[in-house]
């Protein structure tokens, strides 16, 4: 009987590896390569987009990120300790944002910063910072939950044998649990890198010079003006260039978390 | 306007909350300057209430703690001054596992004392060589064992230059091969004249080292005596009790 169950789980194998390989052949034969290459593997075309592909669209995407991330980490760790806080009001005000900014498309919020708050106050920012506000916002409100719960995450034991030693708490705060509690943190952190990276991609809605574009915005206007899908192919390997060594580090950092413990 | 205060810890009427839970229910108890004073009981007989209360680290629902004569309980009082000049070692060492042990002994040093730098680490190095750990100074505590950890936390608390040190349980966490090094050091601590209050369940520390025994049950302090007497010859019924189930 054994034997049996083994054998109908080998044929079962078998019958996968046939299915994948005739439906694998059947796409290799109806697919017309022809059209296909010229339209998303325009090597041509691809090369003309270089070195603008990297050095104004990638370095721009970079820069955007770099900036909304630094707003969102400082601006978030200040929001986690107003919530952290023992005075009520600044919780609520935390609480409230961070359940606001949370909720709304981020879309929304880079409108209202890029054109809500310049048409009620007829004023004009600097493009990098309606960037920088634009996506930092809601970042803010993601990595301040993150954050909160690498601080809350540091045994309770820390912050007494601080205290213990005479450090007032907010020494203790700086130099024993914040960090540890971004230690704890840096995989979820990272991960909110990644998706701002890709979040970049929204800021075209706020009207782009040349100088100015990010990496979709960059491949989208190629897509436009030469009809051929090949630049989103381009750019969009170039956005796995940066995000997938970053998805692979987290990966590592949580493994050696995990050791650590 | 210091009065001069015949005890290093001197606890009046201490009663203890936690919501309903009436943990410590009025606690009379001093510590004499130089003496070493061994808290014995069951679980949950408010021994380590008792001693967090001491440094603040649990806010007293009523009654009066004065520290070298100088009341901590009134609202005014520095509490983290006072925290300054008594060593507090816990039953889970609680070093600071992102620092070396180094800098866990120089960081309140820095912060609190305002010490130099290279004074700092003078006084570290030379607190790990009594605790004998000077071959570990650039080690994390992650890569030291359960009575080195403890040792280092010792080291620590000494590197302020405490008054008085408290240890709460300090050997309950390590392995038992590794107790022994621990209290040895806190013997040592005991000769050089330490004033010292200790939450313990090791019979045998308290008989040698202890000059008073406090057994406490049920928030309140049953009885306190000289270790060969409490130990050997209690007066109590409960104490007697507690004695055979731990023996």
């Amino acid at each position: 009987m054994a034997m049996r169950g083994r054998q109908r789980e080998r044929l079962f194998r078998a019958v996968m590896y046939v299915l994948f390989a005739a439906g694998f052949l059947a796409i290799v034969l109806v697919a017309d390569w022809t059209l296909i290459r010229r339209n998303f593997f325009n090597v041509d075309l691809a090369r003309e987009m270089f070195p603008d592909v990297l050095l104004i669209a990638a370095r721009n995407t970079i820069v955007y990120t770099f900036l909304a991330f630094s707003f969102g980490l400082v601006f978030g760790l200040l929001l986690a300790l107003m919530r952290l806080s023992t005075i009520k009001p600044y919780r609520w005000l935390a609480t409230t944002y961070i359940e606001i900014f949370r909720g709304l498309p981020a879309l929304l919020t880079i409108f209202l910063i890029g054109f809500g708050i310049p048409i009620a106050f007829q004023t004009r920012w600097h493009v990098l910072v309606n960037i920088t506000l634009g996506l930092g916002i809601v970042a803010a409100a993601y990595m301040a939950e993150t954050i909160r719960a690498g601080i809350e995450g540091v045994p309770k034991g820390q912050m007494e044998a601080a205290r213990s030693l005479g450090m007032s708490k907010t020494q203790a705060m700086a130099s024993v649990i914040i960090p540890q509690g971004f230690r704890l943190i840096i995989p979820p952190l990272t991960n909110e890198l990644v998706l701002l990276i890709k979040d970049t991609s929204l800021l075209f809605v706020l009207g782009t010079t040349p100088a100015t574009k990010e990496l979709l915005k960059f491949g989208r206007d190629l897509l436009n003006t030469r009809a051929n899908a090949t630049p989103l192919i381009v750019v969009g390997v170039v956005y796995l260039m940066i995000t997938i060594p970053l998805t692979q580090l987290v990966a590592v950092l949580e493994r050696r978390n995990a050791r650590a413990r | 306007m210091e009065q001069a205060s015949a005890y290093a810890i001197e606890v009046r009427e201490l009663h203890k909350s936690f919501g309903d839970l009436e943990v410590l229910k009025g606690i009379d108890f001093t510590v004499a300057p130089g003496e070493v004073v061994c808290v014995i009981g069951p679980s949950g007989s408010g021994k380590s209430t008792l001693l967090r209360c001491v440094n603040r680290l649990e806010e007293p629902t009523s009654g009066s703690i004065l520290i070298d004569g100088e009341d901590i309980t009134d609202p005014d009082a520095d509490v983290d001054g006072l925290r300054s000049r008594i060593g507090m070692v816990f039953q889970q060492f609680n070093l600071f596992p992102h620092l070396s042990v180094t800098r866990n002994l120089t960081l309140a040093q820095l912060r609190v004392r305002k010490r130099s730098k290279r004074e700092a680490i003078e006084v570290a190095h030379a607190n790990l060589e009594r605790v004998g750990l000077s071959d570990k100074l650039d080690a994390y505590p992650a890569h030291l064992s359960g009575g080195q950890q403890q040792r280092v936390a010792i080291a620590r608390a000494l590197s302020m230059d405490p008054d008085m040190m408290m240890f709460d349980e300090p050997t309950s966490a390590l392995d038992p091969e590794l107790v022994g090094e621990v209290l040895g050091v806190m013997r040592l601590l005991a000769t050089e004249g330490m004033t010292m209050m200790v939450v313990t369940h090791e019979m045998g520390f308290a008989k040698e080292v202890a000059d008073r025994v406090v057994f406490m049950d049920d928030g309140i302090v049953v009885e306190e005596s000289p270790p060969q007497q409490l130990l050997q010859d209690p007066r109590h019924e409960r104490t007697r009790r507690f004695l055979q189930l731990v023996n």
